[in-house]
């Protein structure tokens, strides 16, 4: 008997943006035992190039069957890759990052590594993509039914992020264009001090309408489909709560994009002394401030997806 | 994708062309506060002229549609614009609105424990935040139903004297995962405010 309350569509959420250390990871495998303890089948991928450590966050100490030994095939198949996180409903996916590393790597073998995830089965696939801003990263973020920006309140998380949207905003735009002159435009326009002297996306809209107005509908087509959500991580203050509205003007003014703010999770020493005992804040302390932030989170999450679900 | 000079007051300020004068106010004190020069959410994203230019479409939004006659005319002369427009920010002043509700609604129990009195109607809103009825409170702290409604209520002549007052919060704050001693003192503060004393 299936008990998921899913019905059924698999949503693939990636946790990226900027900085690390803003608690992507801890964000992932957090929402992710919510989620499961809501009944939902998840899968955490992690894919964080600079520092994976989701199994840690998790409790589970290595060694363990990684993605890479299905590559190598020392493992015959994907399911066996997959790691029980001693969690109902919950496992795990690591060893990503070597292939998403390689410089080797084209979109074309990333989206086929991201169709192989998705074939895994489970309602629910979670990918920490770590921080950072490469092409495969970039990619990733973009391919998922819905990217998640992990933000700080602080100038230094706030401006990566922005550096982050930016550079997955341009490239989606490129992605989406025919014409070699919109697609240089575009190039232009993502190297801030270019020649033309495009400013901001709108500067960039203006001139690829001079050039091909295909081209420029096709823009803002993507621009409004483009929907990233935010979850402001850490905040102390009522103010810091409201930057979150903030943040959501800015993108509005700036890119014309729709950024849904999913929510935020307050400071809390809670968090660090769960991650110090590799105990999920979740399992650890459940009624504890940060917790409850994040179940929200997950609630929101899932009413999303099933909503997504209903209007199949 | 419009830049500033091309939106409508409305899509400047973010509100729907039917927007009440409250809401304006609302509106512009916030859009204000974002694009103040030294917003961090704002940081390095756009250039200084672009904040300057910002600014300026806020006020001169607030300034027209602030004013009754001036909004009016406004209307009038913009009506068209403001009709394509509309469906669109309808649309998305409905997702913000969905948005608030649940993210902002969620600050008594998340944040503001710290800085909100633990007066009875506070606490009674955590526990039903968390879902818990008032028997299963009194199940576990072995406090009688009652009294424990009288806490909630504030129901000065049903409390119990002080000194069992003082337990009986201990246990409630504790099953709501608050600290028991900042619930005692802030309960008991909003008595001695309100002139009313517990012996």
């Amino acid at each position: 008997m299936n008990s998921s309350p899913m019905n059924h569509q698999q949503t693939l959420w990636t946790i990226g943006g900027g900085k690390g250390g803003s608690g992507k990871s801890f964000l992932a495998a957090n929402i992710g035992i919510c989620l499961s303890k809501l009944g939902v089948q998840v899968i955490l991928v992690d894919a964080d190039l600079g520092g994976a450590n989701l199994h840690t966050l998790l409790g589970i100490p290595p060694p363990f069957p990684s993605l890479s030994d299905f590559i190598q095939k020392k493992v015959q198949n994907l399911h066996d890759v997959l790691i029980p996180s001693g969690i109902s409903n919950l496992r795990l996916l690591t060893g990503t990052q070597d292939l998403l590393n390689s410089a080797d790597v084209k979109s074309l073998q990333r989206r086929k590594l991201l169709r192989a995830i998705r074939g895994l089965g489970g309602d629910c696939i979670i990918v920490d993509l770590g921080g950072g801003n490469a092409a495969s990263v970039l990619d990733l973020f973009l391919m998922s039914d819905g990217g998640i920006l992990v933000v700080t309140p602080e100038p230094t998380s706030i401006e990566n992020t922005y550096r982050f949207l930016k550079s997955a905003f341009y490239r989606r735009l490129r992605q989406s264009v025919s014409s070699p002159s919109v697609k240089s435009l575009i190039d232009q326009a993502m190297n801030g001090k270019n020649e033309s002297g495009i400013r901001n996306p709108y500067e960039l809209f203006r001139e690829a309408k001079r050039l091909n107005l295909e081209d420029a509908n096709r823009m803002m087509e993507e621009t409004e489909a483009f929907r990233p959500n935010l979850i402001l991580n850490q905040v102390q203050s009522k103010k810091d709560i409201e930057m979150g509205f903030f943040i959501r003007s800015a993108y509005q003014k700036y890119f014309g994009i729709h950024l849904h703010y999913l929510g935020y999770v307050v400071y809390d020493q809670e968090v660090g002394s769960s991650i110090r005992k590799r105990r999920p804040l979740i399992l650890e302390n459940e009624r504890c401030r940060a917790s409850q932030c994040i179940s929200e989170i997950a609630s929101k999450l899932l009413q999303s997806q099933m909503r997504a679900s209903s209007m199949e | 994708m419009k830049w500033i000079n091309e939106q409508t007051y409305y899509e400047i300020l973010e509100i729907s062309p039917e927007a009440a004068p409250k809401e304006i106010q609302k509106a512009y004190e916030r859009a204000k506060e974002a694009f103040r020069h030294d917003s961090i959410a704002i940081y390095t994203l756009f250039s200084n002229e672009e904040i300057q230019e910002i600014q300026e479409a806020i006020e001169e939004a607030y300034r027209v549609l602030m004013n009754e006659a001036t909004r009016k005319e406004y209307d009038q002369t913009h009506r068209e614009r403001i009709r394509r427009t509309f469906v669109k920010e309808e649309s998305r002043r409905i997702e913000r609105e969905a948005e608030k509700g649940t993210a902002l609604s969620f600050k008594e129990i998340a944040l503001h424990l710290e800085e909100m009195e633990y007066r009875g109607k506070n606490l009674k809103e955590v526990r039903e935040r968390l879902g818990i009825d008032l028997k299963s409170i009194s199940e576990k702290t072995k406090v009688h139903i009652k009294i424990l409604q009288a806490i909630e209520e504030e129901d000065l002549p049903n409390l119990p004297p002080l000194v069992y007052l003082k337990g009986f919060l201990k246990a409630y704050a504790k099953l709501l995962n608050l600290d028991p001693q900042k619930v005692i003192e802030g309960y008991l503060r909003g008595f001695h405010r309100e002139g009313g004393e517990k012996k």
